[in-house]
């Protein structure tokens, strides 16, 4: 038995279904993600399992009691907001207190209470400032600690660390990781940043359409991913559309690739093989070896990413990206010949249609 | 960026002849009337000579003297101050309302807010007199009230809409219902004292129109319920030089009354006020 149970959820907004067919079991004291580009339904069901929208259909149920139809205030879930939403005439320690305030909570404890939460983001000393004295990230750990006071059952944030800067997000996104390990806090948490997602979670719900693409944990989203949509959307991957050969090869276009798993696919039918950029080995001489896949091309561009550096290659007209360690690999230079090896582990296999 | 300020600053320096010109055209416009009626107000006689011949308080002294000043005075502040209480207690929590759970009607709210401007206030008060001449209504402050509440409601609304948008009404309404606050705890904790200044802006507005509001008093309580306005517009019938010093008393009630509202604004606000405006 989950802690938060979301079942056949579905929404719609103006005959434009925002959330179709939605099931979902949240274990009580894990981290879970929702990742997908905007539109895709994930701040519609994080606002439905709040109770700011109410579903169309389907059933929400928090320590096995349905609250699809509670109001907002008698939820007992706590929520962080992008816009951070301080209220701009309290400060920092109204702020926090207001929720206690609202619960009747006996000025002793809600001090100690106060007092705590502002410990726990390291923010004690702004305890005496409004929200508009504070910079982006402080008033982000303000509304953290405003939600976390009142120990809600379940911490909802809406994309926390998208109005903030690059820096600031990586350290804010860690301290909200140690903060709800800390607590066992059951967290759903929105973001359509891949890297912030794969980061933080136990795991990660990746959606599209209004629809989940796949569950499973950072780790099973990056390597193993169920559809097109996630195996793309997630990372960077390499696609080759092409016909299945026989039960180790396919075809694209004169180039036959050697795979795996084919088993359930039948002859001719129509595949995209996905490559990940990093499995992608090159060289800058025709490689002697066999029993891997090797596909010449032209560089056309190289673009640098810190650890590593990305080319790109034209192979026959199809665009293949690969990532390389410049400290490991021979130099390269634009519009050279090089050849790319790739074992069939490394290749994914699709059906056309996911 | 050094350039644009030097030239920003030479153009603050010397503005030019035309601009000079309409600056001034447009004091002479908005003051000459005010300072006309205080100088009128004390001026012995002013009717042969640029300035007064000669210069007294004697007027002052006979408004006192009115038999109705006193009790027209109160008729005027009973009717503002009902009018700003009205006005507070249905506009903000509609449009508040509206902002946050109705952003589709806000369209239609603006457009309502509007139409005031379009009813003359002759229409307006004859309309309501002859709907409710036969009902208890009729004849009463209650029904006056309503009039100058309609006559008034843009100039509340507008401050209050402005300042709904200019914070976040929804997102701090949902960030204090995740925190177990009602929505009235919201309004009352969260929303009014962030769009306070909103509010007050609107008192002021509401109460300088209907402390000054002729029309409608006149055709649907007229003697029965005299205000300052038509006691002056009385007065300019028997004696300008009264009616002047009462013009000067008017003026200087509502001032009064503006910083007043301000003062208690600012006390009540305090730091919280200079919050919002740097949000």
């Amino acid at each position: 038995m989950s802690y938060l149970e979301l079942r056949n959820v579905f929404k719609t907004f103006a005959n434009v279904t925002a959330v179709r067919d939605f099931t979902l079991d949240i274990d009580k004291g894990t981290l879970v993600s929702f990742l997908g580009p905007s539109g895709c339904g994930k701040t519609t069901t994080l606002r439905m399992i709040a109770g700011f929208e109410t579903p169309d259909g389907g059933t929400i149920e928090l320590d096995s009691e349905d609250i699809t139809q509670v109001v907002p205030n008698k939820r007992d879930i706590g929520m962080v907001f992008q816009a951070y939403a301080l209220f701009p005439n309290m400060t920092v320690r109204q702020n926090v207190a207001f929720g206690l305030k609202m619960k009747n909570t006996p000025k002793d404890q809600m001090d100690k209470r106060i007092d705590e939460v502002l410990e726990m983001v390291r923010l004690s000393e702004t305890a005496k400032r409004y929200p508009h004295q504070l910079s982006g990230g402080q008033q982000q750990r303000i509304a953290l600690a405003r939600a976390l006071a009142v120990q809600p059952r379940v911490l909802l944030l809406d994309e926390p660390l998208s109005a903030l800067d690059a820096e600031v997000r990586v350290v804010l996104r860690g301290e909200i990781r140690r903060i709800q390990s800390e607590l066992a806090i059951t967290t759903v948490y929105v973001t359509h940043d891949q890297e912030e997602a794969l980061s933080i979670s136990d795991k990660v719900v990746v959606m599209e359409g209004g629809v989940i693409q796949q569950v499973g944990t950072p780790e099973e989203i990056y390597r193993a991913p169920q559809t097109r949509f996630v195996a793309t959307f997630i990372g960077t991957a390499n696609q080759f559309f092409g016909k299945v050969q026989d039960k180790q090869h396919v075809l694209v276009d004169e180039l036959s690739l050697e795979v795996e798993n084919l088993e359930g696919c039948a002859a001719g039918q129509q595949v995209v093989v996905l490559v990940r950029p990093e499995y992608i080995q090159v060289t800058t001489q025709k490689p002697e070896r066999s029993g891997c896949n090797i596909v010449s091309g032209v560089v056309e561009t190289i673009t640098f990413h810190g650890a590593v550096t990305r080319l790109g290659v034209n192979a026959n007209n199809q665009r293949i990206v690969a990532d390389i360690n410049v400290s490991e690999t021979e130099p390269i230079g634009l519009n050279q010949k090089v050849w790319l090896l790739f074992g069939s582990n490394a290749c994914k296999v699709m059906a056309v249609d996911k | 960026m050094g350039k644009t300020q030097i030239v920003k600053k030479k153009e603050k320096v010397r503005p030019g002849a035309w601009q000079i010109i309409l600056i001034a055209g447009f004091l002479f416009y908005m003051f000459i009337p005010i300072i006309s009626t205080y100088l009128f107000s004390v001026a012995t006689r002013w009717d042969r000579t640029i300035l007064p011949e000669g210069y007294t308080l004697e007027f002052y002294g006979k408004t006192f003297e009115a038999s109705y000043f006193l009790s027209s005075l109160r008729n005027s502040i009973i009717l503002s101050v009902s009018t700003i209480f009205v006005s507070l207690v249905l506009i903000v929590p509609t449009t508040y309302w509206v902002h946050v759970r109705l952003p589709q009607a806000k369209p239609i709210l603006d457009m309502l807010m509007i139409l005031p401007f379009g009813i003359p206030t002759v229409v307006l008060a004859l309309a309501l007199v002859q709907v409710y001449n036969p009902t208890p209504l009729g004849h009463s402050p209650v029904l006056l009230i309503g009039a100058v509440f309609i006559y008034s409601m843009p100039f509340m609304y507008r401050p209050i809409s402005n300042a709904l948008n200019a914070i976040d009404a929804q997102t701090l309404t949902e960030a204090g219902q995740s925190l177990g606050a009602t929505t009235g705890q919201v309004l009352l904790k969260v929303i009014i004292p962030n769009i306070f200044a909103g509010i007050i802006s609107g008192s002021l507005l509401v109460f300088a129109t209907v402390f000054a509001e002729f029309t409608l008093t006149k055709l649907i309580l007229g003697a029965r319920f005299k205000t300052f306005p038509l006691l002056l517009v009385e007065y300019t019938r028997i004696n300008g030089n009264i009616a002047a010093a009462f013009s000067v008393i008017s003026f200087t009630i509502a001032w009064l009354v503006s910083i007043l509202i301000l003062w208690v604004g600012k006390k009540s606000q305090g730091a919280s006020a200079e919050a919002v405006r740097s949000h």
